[in-house]
């Protein structure tokens, strides 16, 4: 048995929207678990006071670095039919500004707005409501933005083909960089706590 | 690990007007065993990250052959006769639009040529290069170049390599540019005709290319109510690429 067991995208059907539900379901419950469904939660993050969504994000990407890295060095996981999203550099760096411009006024980030709406808090409801508003003028104006949208292509970039390293390498480099980074966020924030006096 | 686990509580209470706790801050013995848990976490993934760069890369790229290496040639020449060994540009298109995994598009022409234009995703390679690059065996190669004849040459050297999956463009770029940027359908075309250049012309829409019917002297754009879509300019939009080929026509193959 060789992962993933069905492509994502066209063709797969009713699996692969299974799937996605399941995943999607369990990300949300890991998100709430987290705090992560409280804008607070977000705002702490912004004002320095609280480090989780540094944490929580950067547990995730080392859990699923060092997953797909020995998965595939196993021979469980197919790591050439996992979708590695392309790179248009200046359209992504734009709508990455207007992505921070949302993140920082709602607290939420799309995950978490979902996840704070199925919890029934009335913000998140607004949020996912403003996110869809937002799409769907994206899809109306995208005849102007259509030009825009297919600029500067870099095509697929991973970090091992960029810096010409290994994938070993690189997980291990970015684990090194998590861990430091773990330390560091709980010494800091055991000093705002304390020097903070909340 | 971090602060993650066991924060959902303080979270949902949202009534109060005080920050939220620091998480790392947690006195008592439910801190020190979360601490303990968060330690433990964070040596696995140190030891699974050492662990990896140890047992090195398998990586699993197919290493140059030695010169001389032995080429089975039978086995090449049937690939070429079954017409398995290159792609319609119609085809390309299709992967590239779809993504396909691992599909890796290799334009053998020289830096300024590949510099001025060149195909969606495609990296530069030149022959040369073609030879000692590391390609990993589950990915699809398709070799292209003005024509088709360089392609083709790249195409042995890399099965020589003992790379599996590789193709190149049939009839090159001229073939991109004639059938996926301004694919004609003939104003006489049969109804099946019809049915395949509608794919054909969505495909070309999607590189930003004008579809046509009609091989008379002033061909018209599709006209149908899909060929609203948005659609790159067609004076500038695909002026530079345009250019390109007619720059790429002149000079030949």
């Amino acid at each position: 048995m060789i992962f993933p067991l069905i492509d994502g995208d066209a063709g797969s059907g009713g699996a692969g929207l299974t799937v996605a539900l399941v995943l999607g379901v369990a990300f949300g419950f890991a998100l709430e678990r987290a705090g992560l469904g409280s804008a607070r939660k977000l705002a702490g993050q912004f004002y320095g006071r609280d480090l989780t969504v540094l944490k929580v994000m950067f547990s995730a990407i080392v859990t699923a670095a060092l997953g797909v890295l020995w998965l595939s060095r196993l021979g469980l996981l197919d790591a050439s039919r996992v979708y590695v999203p392309e790179t248009w550099l200046l359209p992504q760096a734009a709508g990455g500004a207007v992505f921070g411009i949302g993140l920082v006024a709602a607290g939420l980030c799309p995950g978490t707005s979902c996840v704070a709406a199925a919890t029934g808090r009335r913000d998140g409801v607004a949020v996912v409501g403003g996110m869809l508003a937002g799409v769907l003028l994206f899809a109306e104006a995208f005849p102007l933005l259509d030009r825009f949208y297919d600029s500067t292509p870099r095509g697929t970039l991973t970090i091992p083909s960029l810096l010409h390293v290994s994938p070993a390498v690189a997980t291990a480099a970015l684990v090194a960089m998590a861990l430091g980074m773990f330390a560091g966020a709980e010494r800091w924030e055991r000093r705002a706590h304390v020097g903070g006096g909340s | 690990m971090g602060g993650a686990s066991g924060e959902g509580g303080d979270a949902v209470r949202e009534g109060g007007l005080r920050a939220v706790p620091a998480p790392g801050f947690q006195p008592g013995e439910r801190g020190a065993n979360r601490r303990r848990t968060h330690r433990l976490l964070a040596g696995a993934a140190a030891v699974l990250a050492i662990a990896a760069l140890a047992a090195g890369d398998r990586s699993a790229t197919v290493a140059p052959t030695a010169a001389g290496a032995r080429v089975d040639v039978a086995a090449l020449a049937r690939t070429v006769e079954a017409e398995q060994d290159h792609v319609t540009a119609v085809e390309l298109a299709a992967w590239i639009r779809d993504r396909k995994p691992g599909l890796r598009v290799v334009d053998v022409r020289g830096a300024d040529d590949f510099a001025a234009f060149h195909l969606p995703t495609a990296e530069n390679l030149s022959l040369t290069g073609l030879t000692r690059a590391p390609i990993r065996p589950d990915e699809t190669v398709v070799l292209y170049s003005e024509g088709g004849t360089h392609a083709a040459q790249g195409w042995f050297f890399l099965r020589a390599r003992g790379i599996e999956h590789v193709y190149f463009l049939r009839g090159g770029l001229y073939e991109w540019m004639t059938e996926v940027v301004n694919p004609t359908l003939p104003a006489n075309a049969t109804p099946a005709r019809r049915t395949e250049f509608a794919r054909t012309a969505e495909l070309s829409r999607y590189f930003g290319g004008v579809p046509r019917i009609g091989g008379g002297a002033a061909p018209t754009a599709v006209d149908d109510p899909a060929a609203e879509l948005p659609r790159r300019g067609s004076d500038d939009g695909d002026g530079a690429a345009a250019a390109a080929v007619r720059r790429v026509r002149q000079r030949g193959c």
